[in-house]
Formats: C-alpha cells, sequence, structure tokens
C-alpha cells in the first residue's frame, strides 16, 4: 500500500511541476494520473522507512553535485580533444567490473558512465560487466578505479 | 544595474556557453573518425547544449524553473540511454572502430 502512495505522490508532483500552478483542480489531475499509472505499473511491495528519507535526499543532492562536476570536467576535456588540430584520440573499449550487485544498481553505474563525456558504455556482460568505449583509453583507465568506488559508495547510500 | 538586467546578462553569458558546447559537438561529430568517437560528442550536444539553453530561458523568462528541472532531469536520463543503444547497436552490427588501442569485448566474444 504504502509504494502505492509514494508512486501516486510522486506522479502527482511531477504534474505539478509540469504545469506549474498549484491549484486544487490541478492537484486532482496529478492525483489521478498518479493512480492510473499505478494502476498499470503494479509495484512490487518493498520495505521502505520514512526515517530514512532525509539521509537520503542528502545523499541524491551530493551525487547530483558530484556528477554535474564530473560531467563539466570531462566535456572540457572532450572539447578540448574535438578542437585540438591534431585530433588526439586514442579509443578502445575497457572492461570496468561493475561496482554494484542488483540491476538497478547496475543500470544506475551504466548511466553514470555514459552521460560523462569522453565514456560509454556499449555492452553490458552477463555477470554485470561494463565494456565502456572511451575517447582515451589512457586516462580513462586511470580514472576509472576511483570513480568507481565514489559511485559505489554514493549510489549504495541512496538505494541500499 | 538591476536585478532584470544581471538577470539578462547571466542569460546571455549561459546561452553563449551553451551554443559554443553545441557547436564543438558538432565539430566533433564531423571530425570524429567512427560511429563509437562520434557518439560522444553527440551526447555533449544534448547534455551541455539543450540543458544550458533550457537555464537561460528560466533565467530570462519568467518561465516556470519547475518545468524546466523536469525537462532537465527527463533529458540527463534519456540522453545516454540512446547513444548507448546506438553504440550497442553498432557493435552488434559488427561496425568496426577506427584507431581501436584494445577491445577488451572482442577478446570476451572470442573465449565465448
Amino acid at each position: 500500500m504504502l509504494v502505492y502512495v509514494r508512486l501516486v505522490l510522486l506522479c502527482a508532483l511531477v504534474y505539478l511541476a509540469l504545469t506549474a500552478n498549484v491549484e486544487l483542480s490541478n492537484i486532482g489531475v496529478g492525483v489521478i494520473i498518479g493512480i492510473s499509472i499505478a494502476v498499470v505499473l503494479r509495484p512490487k511491495p518493498e520495505p521502505l522507512s520514512l526515517s530514512r528519507l532525509p539521509f537520503v535526499l542528502i545523499n541524491l543532492a551530493r551525487y547530483v553535485v558530484w556528477l554535474s562536476i564530473d560531467i563539466i570536467r570531462n566535456g572540457i576535456r572532450v572539447a578540448r580533444i574535438v578542437l585540438d588540430p591534431k585530433l588526439p584520440i586514442r579509443p578502445g573499449i575497457i572492461a570496468v567490473p561493475s561496482s554494484m550487485k542488483t540491476e538497478l544498481g547496475v543500470a544506475l553505474n551504466a548511466h553514470a558512465i555514459t552521460v560523462t563525456p569522453g565514456e560509454q558504455v556499449v555492452e553490458i556482460g552477463e555477470d554485470g560487466t561494463l565494456y565502456v568505449h572511451c575517447l582515451d583509453v589512457d586516462s580513462s583507465l586511470a580514472g576509472m578505479e576511483h570513480a568507481q568506488r565514489l559511485r559505489k559508495e554514493m549510489l549504495s547510500r541512496i538505494f541500499e | 544595474m538591476d536585478i532584470t538586467e544581471l538577470r539578462f546578462l547571466a542569460a546571455t553569458l549561459v546561452v553563449v556557453i551553451g551554443t559554443l558546447f553545441s557547436l564543438i559537438g558538432i565539430l566533433g561529430l564531423v571530425r570524429l573518425p567512427d560511429v563509437y568517437a562520434r557518439m560522444h560528442a553527440v551526447g555533449k550536444v544534448s547534455t551541455f547544449g539543450v540543458v544550458l539553453l533550457t537555464a537561460a530561458a528560466v533565467l530570462t523568462l519568467s518561465f516556470a524553473w519547475s518545468k524546466a528541472l523536469v525537462l532537465i532531469v527527463m533529458l540527463v536520463f534519456t540522453g545516454p540511454l540512446t547513444s548507448h543503444a546506438i553504440g550497442s547497436g553498432a557493435y552488434r552490427l559488427g561496425i568496426p572502430m577506427r584507431q581501436a588501442l584494445r577491445d577488451d569485448l572482442a577478446r570476451e566474444r572470442i573465449q565465448d
């Protein structure tokens, strides 16, 4: 039941954000949309505690800030490669062991890698190994272990 | 200098940076050698370009920031998904990498 309530609330909140107009009729429509989505999706019941919510939100904010900094830093790096007349790319695909255990964790890990410019997950193996295409193999290899450890730390705090 | 002027100035700066990154992304699309490398450049247009232009819209217009926030979250989630789908599709079709230094995935396939 609590899972349904959470999903309906989330959908209603997104709808309100999109209309950007907090009126009673909009809240009503948002709740109706949320209920229809919940009926279609039928989320599985899972244990969740409201006391962890502030902790999760703080860690989510930290993760978003860290990811933004990573995206900007790598974006500038890729921009410099593209603008360089010699085009100094050293492309290749490297295997990176996924730091996460659950399927959702692996997917979010892959998302975090792909969203940073210069690195992109091409394939995910059966055992959760991520095959990452890099524009610059050496620098990606050097930074990957540290970045994966940080990602694991932050994602597991949010989702486990 | 009042606050609207300051906001307009900030928005102009954000637009210039966003457009610059989009331009570099398109330049990369033309210059880089193969599908996989090009996807990196294209991904930059969707993350930097569109997100910064949305931010500029919030700064100049009395545009609802919550709409922009939802838009940015959706873009940041769907952008990598499309580039992964294209990259994965290209690899499965057997489109070769140019100037590749290593390919751990090919080694894995041979062992299978």
